[in-house]
């Protein structure tokens, strides 16, 4: 038997293992358990699968490593457990220790490195948009359906300080790799929306490139923290760190406990969710409540036509709801400019999971069906939105058929809110 | 080495080790399940999402495990004549869930209702903090398809839930999977309340919560839940769920009403008053759906929520005469604190059904006979006090060597006679229930599973 001094071959925190009391209430919460109903594919399968090798010595076979990878790392199961399990910080320290014996597969350790030149991401997409373009390319869920040809303006080098490329700007917009690439239009409307606030920001660009989360993912720990330290450094002083991507903006605010520098810890504080900070920022809060109906000349106008407010259906990205618990504040930005509905799965995940959907198409083929389902449960047959804040579950669920024959589009939170500042004329102004 | 994940259920007991598991889908495929184990010699063990707190769905001798989680379908929903048919692993609360909007629900509530599967409430007739109102499972299942132990499918019951002859559903309900695989269910279903109202009273003294609820049920009230928790639970699960429970309390007493608003207006104002009397420091009523749904999930988490204390817990399910609950609870603790452990208690007080939760870390030398030493004891004292040795969680591997505490030789023979009549080779999940036959299974840490669990 072990004592819990002893660290077992995959390093993990004792305490945190020897927390799960195999109750199983994670269960439910847990995508690749409910699509399989199989306890290999539970957090609680995979915890008891931790212990098996860190405390009984047990060699992990090929079924023991299925397990591990078959996992979202989308902490449905942290959320849940009442126990408080750190299930995150298991599931990451395991990934490192088998990466380090067993390399993830070569395409997705290229694909990795190249998120390292945002310059090359956006070039290489700019290529893929235009074979879709020329229709040589199946749709997937892995790419967006169009990307776009004219990428992000994120390069620092946008002189004559237009808007979003001012480096004085109050704030500071982590504009990451991917996202820069494929939903610049996400980028311009955070600007829009703060600047019609009154609130300066400068676009991060390319110099600070890529989060590293989905290195972190893949148990490419050192390459993470490489990318965390090029974004530490890219990035100081004092000005709050907004991010528009969920999964961006769990990773940056994880820095401090990855490097566990003073520094990191530093700047992981300063970083927010963009949702979370506007929706505490009194400015933009007051924009907001001059577009709600009740106030003012009707802001649902446009050249006298009346324009519906929009039907919009919320999907919480794991990474905002579970990692970062501020998936309330979209509700906040979006109540004033849309009719909001929820979803009745209590965030349970959509499969996405960065590279996930790449590398286990088959589970989170069937996570995504789920995910839909209740999408149309919501919708009850009316023209409604989906409101996605995290690149990979917009591209992810963009891909669906089903909704796309719905005629359901899939937008970021803070596009809807762009749509109603600008349809009132409020967007135009400028620095 | 991942067969290793279904030796074991939600309770502190492992067995030896499953040697297939099956993932059926219909009822033909668990009936081909069954007729091939059998065909072999093999046992079978029926599983469901494996929350069963004692240890019935774990595998003795390598059996087929059929697990029916992927039998999740709501086959049909009648709202005219209020009854559902579902697959047996459906989540109780996806079916409620499914309901919203047809002003119906399914009423047996178990704490683990989020995973908990109807197939494994009916196996365990399990109960809930609102089956004090409503009644157990057995009373909301209508009629069952079986796969019986020899292969043969057979419905008992019917929609109108009237037992043709003898009432096998009956029992059937209960049977813990030793009387064959229920493949699909007929579950009642319940009118939502028009008015609901959620209570939280504070006491000084776990005694003066326990006199309250006698005082309640004497004075006519049947609320539709009564649960206490002490302190040490309160403790645990508020940080979790942000309730607002008081904390200072030494125990917490959450009462939950429903009807006719004025008649459940009327309720809250009498139940406050009876709390006074008994010296409730602090009363507070749910302002809204989210704080009720708070409490609620409080209570809720109590089992899972105890690794914040200790990372172990022996759970016992005992049921005694709701006027002997401040006596017995005082025993209980006495007990616990005889042998220096901890226990925390979280219970459905109505029903006088107590779930003394002993908790500790299995890595401490000798803690292990201490344990089961004080569960025993505390068996003994309740059915001593004139009680039952298990309300809802079954008896499974974990306590039927207390069987004998509450019944004679004679009713176990023929309890086994009934057993043996679905099971004529006891082939369904064996050593289960019933103190006869070759028994299998530790009572073990499951940080420490014994050496070779693994392999
Ligand atoms: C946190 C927590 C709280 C709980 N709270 C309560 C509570 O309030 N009230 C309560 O009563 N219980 C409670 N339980 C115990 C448990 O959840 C219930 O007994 C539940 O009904 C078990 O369902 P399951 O799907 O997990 O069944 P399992 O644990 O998988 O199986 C339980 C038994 O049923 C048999 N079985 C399963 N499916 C079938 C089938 N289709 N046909 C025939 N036999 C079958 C198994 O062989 C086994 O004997 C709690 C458990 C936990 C972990
Ligand atoms: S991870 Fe938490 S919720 Fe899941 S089985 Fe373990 S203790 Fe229970
Ligand atoms: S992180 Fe997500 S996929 Fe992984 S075990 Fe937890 S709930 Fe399941």
């Amino acid at each position: 038997m072990t004592s819990p001094t002893t660290p077992g071959p995959l390093g993990l925190d004792d305490h945190g293992l020897a927390a799960c009391v195999q109750c199983g209430l994670c269960l439910p919460h847990c995508p690749t358990y409910r699509v399989t109903g199989d306890e290999r594919r539970s957090p609680r399968g995979r915890i008891a699968l931790m212990r098996a090798v860190e405390w009984e010595g047990a060699v992990p076979d090929d079924e023991w490593h299925e397990a591990m990878d078959t996992c979202v790392g989308c902490l449905g199961c942290e959320t849940a457990c009442p126990s408080a399990v750190p299930y995150g910080r298991l599931i990451s320290g395991t990934r490192e220790a088998v990466a380090a014996e067993r390399r993830p597969p070569l395409h997705l350790r290229v694909g990795l490195r190249l998120l390292s030149w945002p310059g090359l991401v956006r070039w290489g997409s700019r290529a893929i948009g235009v074979v879709q373009r020329l229709g040589l390319l199946r749709r997937t869920g892995v790419l967006p359906a169009r990307i776009p040809l004219r990428a992000g303006r994120s390069r620092t080098d946008g002189k004559g300080a237009s808007r979003g490329d001012g480096a004085t700007g109050e704030v500071v917009l982590f504009t990451g790799c991917v996202m820069d690439a494929w939903q610049p239009e996400v980028h311009t409307a955070v600007v829009d929306v703060l600047d019609a606030a009154g609130i300066g920001v400068e676009r991060s660009g390319d110099r600070v490139g890529c989060c590293g989360a989905l290195h972190e993912h893949a148990g490419l720990v050192d390459d993470a923290r490489a990318h965390a330290r090029r974004v530490v450094a890219a990035m100081a002083g004092d000005r709050p760190v907004l991010v528009d991507s969920a999964g961006c903006g769990a990773a940056l605010k994880h820095y401090g406990d990855l490097l566990g520098t003073d520094e990191a810890r530093a700047f992981a504080a300063r970083v927010h969710d963009v949702h979370e900070w506007c929706a505490a920022d009194g400015r933009v809060q007051g924009l907001l409540a001059g577009l709600a109906p009740s106030s003012g000349p009707d802001p649902s106008t446009e050249g006298g036509v009346p324009v519906a407010r929009p039907t919009v259906v919320v999907q919480d990205p794991c990474h905002l709801r579970h990692a970062q618990g501020c998936h309330g504040s979209v509700r906040t930005l979006l109540a004033p400019v849309a009719d909001v509905r929820e979803l009745d799965d209590e965030g349970l995940c959509c499969g996405a999971g960065g590279a996930y959907q790449l590398l286990q198409p088959e589970i989170a083929g069937a996570a995504r069906d789920r995910k839909v389902a209740a999408v149309h449960r919501a919708a009850r047959g009316d023209e409604v939105t989906l409101a996605s804040a995290n690149p990979g579950c917009s591209t992810h669920l963009a891909a669906d058929r089903s909704l796309a024959e719905a005629g359901v589009g899939v937008r970021h939170p803070m596009e809807l809110v762009a749509d109603a500042v600008r349809r009132s004329g409020n967007g135009t102004r400028r620095a | 080495m991942a067969l290793g994940l279904y030796s074991r259920d939600g309770s502190v007991t492992r067995g030896g080790r499953a040697g297939v598991v099956c993932f059926p889908e219909t009822t033909d495929e668990v009936a081909a399940c069954v007729r091939i184990a059998v065909a072999h010699g093999r046992a079978f063990v029926p599983r469901g999402a494996g929350t069963g707190l004692a240890g019935g769905a774990v595998p003795c001798d390598d059996p087929v495990v059929v697990a029916t989680t992927r039998m999740d379908r709501i086959h049909e929903v009648d709202v005219e004549r209020r009854f559902a048919w579902v697959g047996p692993g459906v989540v109780n609360l996806d079916l409620t869930r499914h309901l919203t909007g047809t002003g119906l629900h399914f009423a047996p509530d178990p704490s683990s209702q989020q995973s908990c599967t109807i197939g494994g409430n009916v196996a365990n007739n399990s109960g809930g903090p609102h089956c004090l109102q409503d009644g157990v499972t057995s009373a909301h299942v209508l009629a069952v398809e079986v796969v019986l132990p020899d292969g043969e499918v057979v419905v008992l019951g019917d929609e109108e839930g009237r037992a043709v002859g003898y009432d096998l559903r009956g029992a059937f309900v209960g049977g813990e999977g030793t009387l064959g695989i229920a493949t699909r269910i007929c579950v009642r279903l319940c009118e939502d309340p028009p008015e609901v109202a959620t209570l939280l009273l504070g006491f000084a003294r776990v005694e003066d919560a326990a006199a309250t609820v006698s005082a309640v049920i004497a004075d006519g009230i049947v609320p539709a839940a009564l649960e206490i928790m002490d302190q040490r639970v309160v403790e645990a699960v508020e940080p979790f769920v942000h309730a607002g429970y008081p904390t200072d309390a030494a125990a917490v007493l959450i009462v939950e009403l429903d009807g006719l608003p004025a008649g459940v207006a009327a309720e809250v104002e009498r139940i406050t008053a009876i709390g006074h009397d008994h010296g409730a420091g602090t009363v507070r009523v749910a302002a809204d759906e989210d704080e009720r749904a708070r409490i609620w999930k409080g209570r809720k988490s109590a089992f899972g929520a105890i690794a914040v204390i200790k990372p172990d817990y022996y759970l016992n399910d005992t049921v005694i005469p709701r006027t002997r609950l401040a006596e017995v609870l005082a025993k209980v603790y006495e007990v616990v604190d005889e042998r220096d452990l901890i226990v925390m208690n979280v219970f459905h007080a109505g029903d006088g059904n107590l779930h003394p939760l002993i908790v500790y870390d299995a890595r401490e030398p000798g803690v292990m006979e201490r344990v089961l030493e004080a569960g025993e004891e505390i068996v003994r004292i309740s059915v001593e006090a004139g009680g039952v040795l298990s309300g809802e969680h079954g008896i499974g591997l974990e306590k039927k060597r207390f069987m004998h505490l509450q019944f004679t030789d004679a009713d176990l023979v023929a309890q086994d006679r009934l057993r043996r009549a679905f099971d004529l080779h006891g082939l369904a999940n064996p050593a289960k229930v019933l103190p006869t036959g070759a028994s299998c299974g530790h009572v073990t840490s499951l940080g420490r599973p014994p050496e070779g669990m693994w392999v």
